[in-house]
């Protein structure tokens, strides 16, 4: 690790001023990503801008149909929340099953989505409840948000403060772990919204998070584990690497689509 | 003395729970980075980003003059001092009488760099972040040269070559076994089956990373090593080679070890280069492994690949066997690493079989990877695992049960001790009831029908076992020694040398001594690492420590009751004939006066030494693995396991099922999932757990552990030693329960590990070729 100028912010106003100044700056939130890159000497920032404790970033409200939940959002507050048990089951057990403990006690929902790795658990959800990402600046759709593998709409110095979840009739998630890393190989959020069923796919995109627009139309007649499982996921935009061929990943999105299907249609 | 000991043991109880525990959860350890040294500097270093390339120059210039630096060293330095060549524990002659060509490694590399990670150069400063932000400083201008990754490429004519003095890659051959003889039994043979076998690549990644702190006092010329060991002697005596330094002028110091596996074993050019810059600078110079270095520089395990056959009479009689083994031991010789692959297969190359026929061929083979050694079993698995699938391979091919097969070719209870083949003598054995016992606990009647269930859930259900023998380490010292001292409060000091990296000596060792005395266990402290002791011993390694330790524990309480006798008749004021010792305390048979062994202590030092020299012993044992793989994911879950081992007399169960539980797991690691891979170029593919996948907590869901002991005549107490036969036996138990699962839907034979991609793409395959 370089050394660096630790700075905690006392306000969003504050840490927004730090990072425009300072191009090096990075803001510090859970540091579940940011930590380990700079242990591995990855990355040289001037400053770490710590907004972990910002009351702004804090809290978790469901308001007129929407769960909004606060940026520095523990994945463990995520996953006990009675209002994000009640208001969307499926996305605290998402949080339950991110990484281990320790990273679900310091990790947070708006790092893990400004971070946009191709892997993580949070885009599927994003994407499939079709949220908003409220930043300092303005709110972005999730289909905007996420433009490629760590790659999102933000701009330099643009936090994210919350996330608004409309609320679906119903959802499930349900991914494949690597035996490693623990992230998804596979991961795959089916939501019944009033715009009809959304399915986001993540873990296996070549570009990151998608959603699968075939699963959609067949889930769209009904919800059931037997509709996935007569799709066959084109490999063509798969990410492959030594862990996992294009036809083994999209054979795991297979599977895990099946089995929260299955979940939401209430059969196993 | 004794050799009975249906009494034995009574003192501490047979499920002790073990005494560090408590230590060690408060936080009470003390590890190699715990070491602080008054006024040590913090080294950091340089390691070759690519795996084959020639050193143009190295400029350390700019590094020399970043903040905080004290000393840049390279490998111009490395040779000035002569720090070039590390001991060669392969010194016996091979094929045609021919000695093993053996490669120089200057501490921090002159000229030439051989494995990504190979040392460049060495930072010291005043702090450790200021010495690595110095390492990038450095500018090495590289002439890159084309690597070779895989061992049986190195070896074909026209590969790159590793070193001028290793011509062909190859540093040793060797021959065991009758050629002539498995010719004949092949060519009468109603049936050959053949196997590549290979043993792949892996971490060994203890808990507690590499760490090491060096100080030279320039008065006396004396260098003091803390690092953790296996044994400060083994670690002593590669210092004392590499360096040329005489052994006297080289303590090695240690307390607690997160583990070992053997990668603690090795006296690692980190550690001589640290020697170098104390003694350079004139300070204490200390050094702290990062995982990441750790995956690429610390030893590696297994890597040995192999190709078998074995030759079957129409009974399923093993007429013959025939191996052909590569050892790849990376870039470098390790001191020890070659030995290990040259010598355990040939000891129990029969494995539990009156195979009379057996041929093999090693060859020690140089790659552009990290060199490879001893890894927890040391090629006992990797021949267990030759034989124990071919062996099940055959008896699939032949529709022979495969518990069935190997009744018909065990060495028969009765035929002990044993000579083979190859010259070993099993001392004693009962394969046969091993197995009995282990097909019983696993319920392997009932299997049947649990394979019809999960096949109703579309589920694919395997069992299979291995029955496997090995040889415990005889140890390269001379003797082992222990140590007691007697405090004034009765309690007693035990120094050894062999030095627990987890395994419980702390527990058994002072169980042992307790016994011998008859005081409760508590009373013993044990204390290893202690290089002023100067005690004689054998490092913890192979199976050995409560062969070789474990005994002279029992020795040493012995001659301290014998020491002790003539002292107390002397202060009872009766002859001592007229003495008779119980439960720490001698009585006077002629009147009621007593004393204490404390008592005793108080007025004179009461200090002795036990020693004694232990060979190899053969533990052995019968794992049955079950397990289930979803045909969906390739997703294999161990549904149960279970282990009937015959390790002797036991000391302590608890530590016994820890051992297996570990070496189990590790196992499990091996056949499901670790791998190290290198690309093409050597750049190493899996070097964080993020890529590599260590087992966890969990995956093996419920191990039964059970024994079926038979009374060891190497040592008085009956003990054969079983730090390492869960994973000699595993390997072939998983492998064996997976192609029992796979078979029936066409899958050949599969190469480890066995990952839920690999197994996919197998029934995949398979269903489209049927």
């Amino acid at each position: 690790m370089y050394s660096f100028q630790y700075r905690k912010a006392k306000s969003l106003a504050e840490a927004g001023e730090v990072l425009a100044k300072d191009d090096e700056a990075k803001p510090l939130s859970g540091g579940m990503t940011l930590i380990p890159t700079l242990k591995q000497r990855l990355a040289q920032p001037t400053q770490l801008v710590d907004i972990a404790g910002l009351p702004e970033l804090a809290g978790i409200d469901n308001k007129n149909g929407v769960l909004t939940i606060g940026a520095a959002t523990r994945h463990a507050d995520v996953a006990t929340s009675k209002a994000v048990q009640d208001a969307i089951p499926a996305l605290a057990c998402l949080a339950a099953g991110i990484g281990d403990p320790q990273v679900r006690n310091r990790g947070t929902l708006g790092g893990s989505v400004a971070n946009n790795d191709p892997a993580a658990d949070y885009p599927a959800a994003v994407l499939a409840l079709n949220a908003k990402v409220i930043t300092t600046k303005r709110e972005i759709a999730a289909a905007d948000f996420f433009q490629g593998m760590f790659t999102t709409a933000l701009e330099p110095g643009e936090l994210i403060v919350k996330i608004a979840f409309p609320l679906p009739k119903a959802a499930a998630y349900c991914k494949f772990p690597h035996p490693a890393s623990g992230y998804a190989m596979a991961g795959v959020f089916i939501a019944q919204t009033g715009d009809g069923v959304r399915v986001a796919v993540t873990g296996a995109g070549a570009s990151g998070v998608f959603r699968w627009a075939e699963a959609e139309q067949a889930l769209a007649k009904g919800i059931s584990a037997a509709a996935i499982e007569k799709l066959t996921l084109a490999a063509d935009d798969i990410n492959e690497d030594i862990h996992g061929t294009r036809e083994y990943r999209a054979q795991l999105v297979k599977v895990v689509a099946t089995r929260a299907a299955a979940a939401l249609s209430g059969k196993k | 003395m004794d050799t009975h000991h249906s009494h034995l043991f009574e003192v501490g109880g047979a499920k002790l729970a073990r005494l560090e525990d408590l230590r060690l959860i408060k936080g009470e350890g003390c590890y190699a980075a715990d070491w602080a040294l008054p006024n040590q500097a913090h080294a950091a270093f340089l390691r070759s980003d690519r795996a084959h390339a020639r050193i143009l120059s190295v400029n350390t210039a700019a590094a020399r003059k970043a903040k905080g630096v004290l000393a840049v060293l390279t490998g111009e330095d490395a040779v000035k001092a002569g720090y070039v060549k590390p001991l060669s524990m392969l010194t016996f002659a091979g094929k045609d009488g021919k000695k093993a060509s053996i490669p120089e490694r200057p501490v921090l590399a002159h000229g030439r760099v051989r494995f990504v990670g190979d040392l460049v150069a060495m930072v010291i400063a005043e702090t450790a972040l200021q010495a690595q932000d110095a390492t990038e400083l450095i500018e090495v201008d590289y002439q890159d040269l084309p690597a070779v990754v895989s061992p049986r490429a190195t070896l074909e004519p026209g590969a790159p070559q590793l070193h001028d003095n290793v011509p062909g890659n190859l540093c040793f051959e060797q021959e065991a076994g009758d050629a002539a003889a498995v010719e004949a039994a092949f060519a009468k043979a109603a049936h050959v089956t053949k196997l590549r076998l290979d043993v792949t690549r892996v971490a060994p990644n203890p808990m507690e990373p590499r760490a090491c702190a060096v100080a030279f006092d320039t008065a006396s010329g004396k260098f003091t090593v803390h690092s953790p060991v296996q044994g400060i002697n083994m670690m002593r005596m590669q210092l004392a080679a590499y360096t040329g330094v005489a052994d006297d002028k080289i303590e090695v110091v240690a307390r607690d070890v997160g583990g070992g596996f053997g990668q603690r074993s090795i006296g690692y050019p980190e550690y001589v280069a640290l020697m170098l810059g104390a003694k350079t600078l004139g300070r204490p110079v200390k050094w702290v492994s990062s995982r990441s270095e750790g995956f690429l520089s610390d030893s590696h395990g297994r890597a040995n690949y192999i190709d078998g056959e074995l030759a079957l009479d129409k009974d399923g009689t093993f007429l013959g066997m025939r191996i052909d083994w590569i050892a790849d031991l990376g870039a470098y010789l390790h001191p020890a690493g070659p030995v290990s692959p040259m010598r355990n297969p040939v000891t129990c190359l029969n494995g539990v079989y009156k195979t009379q026929a057996l041929y093999g061929r090693w060859r020690v083979a140089l790659t552009n990877t990290a060199p490879v050694s001893a890894y927890r079993g040391a090629a006992r698995p990797e021949i267990a695992f030759a034989i124990e699938r071919l062996v099940d391979e055959a008896a699939a091919q032949m529709k022979i049960d495969p518990a069935e097969i190997r009744r018909r070719n065990f060495i028969p209870t009765d035929a002990f001790p044993y000579k083979t083949p190859t010259g070993s003598v099993y001392d004693i054995a009962d394969f046969h009831g091993v197995l009995d016992k282990a097909m019983k606990l696993a319920d392997v009647t009932g299997f049947p029908q649990r394979r019809a269930e999960s096949e109703k859930r579309g589920m694919i259900r395997g069992l299979g076992f291995s029955t496997v023998i090995e040889n415990s380490g005889a140890g390269m010292f001379p003797k082992d020694e222990i140590r007691l001292e007697v405090h004034a409060d009765g309690n007693i000091t035990a120094y050894s040398v062999s030095h627990s990296q987890g395994q419980g000596h702390e527990t058994t060792f002072a169980q042992i001594i307790g016994d011998g005395l008859g005081i409760p266990a508590e009373r013993i402290k044990l204390r290893q690492g202690i290089g002023e002791q100067g005690l004689i011993g054998n490092h913890t390694g192979g199976s050995r420590t409560i062969v070789g330790a474990g005994t002279v524990c029992h020795i040493a309480a012995k001659k301290l009751v014998e020491v002790a006798t003539p002292l107390a008749a002397e202060q009872l004021g009766v002859e001592p004939s007229q003495v008779a010792y119980a439960g720490g305390e001698f009585k006077s048979t002629a009147s009621n006066k007593k004393i204490s062994l404390g008592e005793l202590a108080a007025k004179k030092p009461l200090v002795v030494t036990g020693e004694g020299k232990f060979g190899s012993t053969f533990p052995n044992g019968c794992h049955v693995a079950e397990i289930e793989i979803d045909p969906k994911t390739g997703v294999t879950e161990v549904t149960s396991y279970v282990t009937v081992d015959d390790c002797g007399t036991v000391i302590n169960h608890t530590i016994v099922e820890g051992q297996m539980h570990g070496a189990v797991a590790q196992g499990w690691g091996q056949i499901f999932g670790e791998n190290i891979v290198y690309d093409e170029t050597g750049q190493m593919l899996t070097g964080s757990f993020m890529d590599y996948t260590m087992p966890k907590a969990g995956w093996i869901k419920d191990i039964t552990i059970a024994e079926h002991t038979t009374f060891g005549t190497i040592s008085p107490l009956g003990v054969k030693g079983m730090g390492e036969s869960g994973c000699t036996a595993s390997l072939a138990a998983l492998t064996n329960a997976m192609m029992n699962a796979l078979r029936p839907l066409g899958v050949p034979p599969l190469d480890m590990p066995l990952t839920a991609h690999k197994v996919w793409q197998a029934i995949t395959a398979a269903k489209k070729g049927k």
